[in-house]
């Protein structure tokens, strides 16, 4: 069943996507987390307005599906941005928007909201008593921030927030809607050109998992080595 | 030195401060005693602004605040000058024992690091943890934890000592390490606020005594005073039963 020839080839095929896959998988992390982490401290810090507001945006993207989100992106996108260029002074052909971009934003303003609700975890997670310590000794806002919660706050969010770097790489294989070529896509296309389907997902899958342990290995090691005082 | 006046504070609608007054002189070592729930932590936490009194005034020296107009610098010199220790310690847990210690007198007072370093070991010697100084707060016992706070507290040098019940989170057998570091603070003559239900301690290292109960100041008076010749129906049943317990 399995022939070796187009085994290798087809291997060599679908490893040719995983560069672009890891590379827009980041920028969704990268992307998602800052967001998330926005939201999340202004619902730490109770700020009125804003707080209903990430309240609204958090039921919406974490109720309609990322498929649907994707092809709104994909639609709706172009004229909006070639709206907005046009506002400064930009002639800008919003069509010329590569698909991808378009993707990644989707992804990233899904992911976005389930990030925050990580940061937000890993916030109230804080011994607050370590505020009102830091406080008293006359720490400003900023300085009980940098020194004392983001590393407690950060190393508390490392592994949901690695986590979700797998969720994004499944999110991605969707962009396979809106033609932007994934290691899921090109699995799909050197399947469709010789027929070779099982053995096309298989190699896949495979990759899938090689990925997802080193991402949780990394994320483990990276955890450990941060965290010196547990 | 230091006074309170009027003090009110409510969580909610419960009122717990109803009229708090308060004052401490230099050199005072004051126990505050009393039923639990009934606004002593609270108290401690209104003179460094951890909570927010509706109204009342503090006068600390020259300086004086209304806690209905509270004014960002008067607060910052207020905290300044007061140190707190917790009854949950409240150490830092992303730092070392020294780290602790230093941190405040480098990052609120702008030390060297040299410098901070030469304090924090010195105040680390005098609560006994100069060789557990690298370690984390994960590794410590509470008596070890509540020593670190009395340290960093110390380190910054402040006019009045405020300590929250620094025992109560204490197994048995760890607090008798920690009151003997509180004693050697209180006698070296630093102004000192202690909330505590150790009350044989409480008799032994203070000069004055103050019963609160229900969100005021029930009875104020010297340890024999308050001791020996309970004035307050409510204080002498309290007295009775904390000593039954013990
Ligand atoms: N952050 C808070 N929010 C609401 N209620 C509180 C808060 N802190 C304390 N209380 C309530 O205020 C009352 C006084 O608390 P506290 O000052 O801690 O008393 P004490 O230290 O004398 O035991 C208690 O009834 C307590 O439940
Ligand atoms: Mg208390």
């Amino acid at each position: 069943m399995f022939e070796a020839d187009i085994l290798l080839e087809d291997i060599r095929e679908i490893l040719s996507a995983v560069p672009f896959t890891l590379f827009m998988a980041l920028v969704t992390f990268v992307f998602s987390t800052i967001i998330g982490s926005l939201f999340a401290l202004a619902e730490y810090r109770n700020i009125p307005i804003l707080r209903e507001l990430i309240f609204v945006y958090k039921v919406a993207f974490k109720g309609i599906p990322l498929v649907i989100v994707i092809f709104l992106g994909y639609y709706g996108l172009p004229p909006t941005i070639q709206f907005l260029a046009s506002l400064i002074g930009i002639n800008f052909n919003g069509h010329h928007t590569p698909n991808w971009v378009l993707l990644v934003i989707g992804v990233t303003a899904c992911i976005a909201a389930f990030q925050a609700e990580v940061i937000k975890g890993a916030l109230n997670s804080f011994d607050n008593g370590q505020a009102d310590a830091a406080r008293s000794l006359g720490y400003t806002n900023g300085q009980l921030f940098r020194r004392v919660m983001f590393p407690q706050v950060v190393i508390a969010a490392i592994p949901d927030l690695t986590n979700s770097i797998m969720v994004i790489m499944k999110a991605l294989s969707l962009g396979f809607a809106i033609e932007v070529v994934d290691i899921f896509a090109q699995s799909q296309l050197t399947a469709a050109l010789n027929f070779y389907y099982l053995e096309a997902f298989v190699i896949a899958v495979v990759i899938y998992m090689i990925i997802a342990f080193l991402v949780t290995t990394a994320a483990d090691r990276l955890e450990r080595s941060l965290r010196v005082w547990t | 030195m230091l006074e309170l006046k009027n003090i009110k504070l409510s969580y909610g609608n419960t009122q717990v401060l109803n009229g708090v007054d308060l004052s401490v002189n230099r050199g005072d070592v004051v126990s505050i005693i009393g039923p639990s729930g009934t606004g002593k932590t609270t108290l401690l936490k209104c003179i460094n602004y951890l909570v927010k009194p509706s109204s009342g005034t503090i006068a600390f020296d020259q300086l004086h605040m209304d806690y209905a107009q509270a004014d960002k610098k008067a607060i910052q010199a207020i905290r300044l000058r007061t140190a707190m220790v917790f009854q949950q310690f409240n150490v830092f847990k992303n730092m070392t024992v020294l780290q602790n210690v230093m941190d405040p007198l480098v990052v609120v007072q702008r030390k060297s690091q040299d410098e901070a370093r030469e304090i924090a070991l010195r105040e680390l010697d005098r609560v006994g943890l100069s060789a557990k100084r690298d370690s984390y707060p994960s590794q410590l016992s509470g008596g070890q934890l509540q020593r670190t706070g009395i340290a960093r507290a110390l380190a910054v040098r402040p006019d009045v000592m405020l300590f929250d019940e620094p025992t109560s989170s204490l197994d048995p057998e760890l607090v008798s390490e920690v009151l003997k570091v509180i004693k050697d603070v209180t006698s070296s003559g630093i102004t000192s606020l202690l909330v505590t239900h150790e009350m044989q301690f409480a008799k032994n290292i203070s000069n004055r005594i103050v019963f609160m109960d229900q969100g005021v100041v029930a009875a104020d008076g010297s340890p024999a005073e308050i001791f020996d010749a309970p004035a307050n129906p409510r204080l002498a049943q309290f007295l009775q039963t904390e000593l039954a317990f013990h």
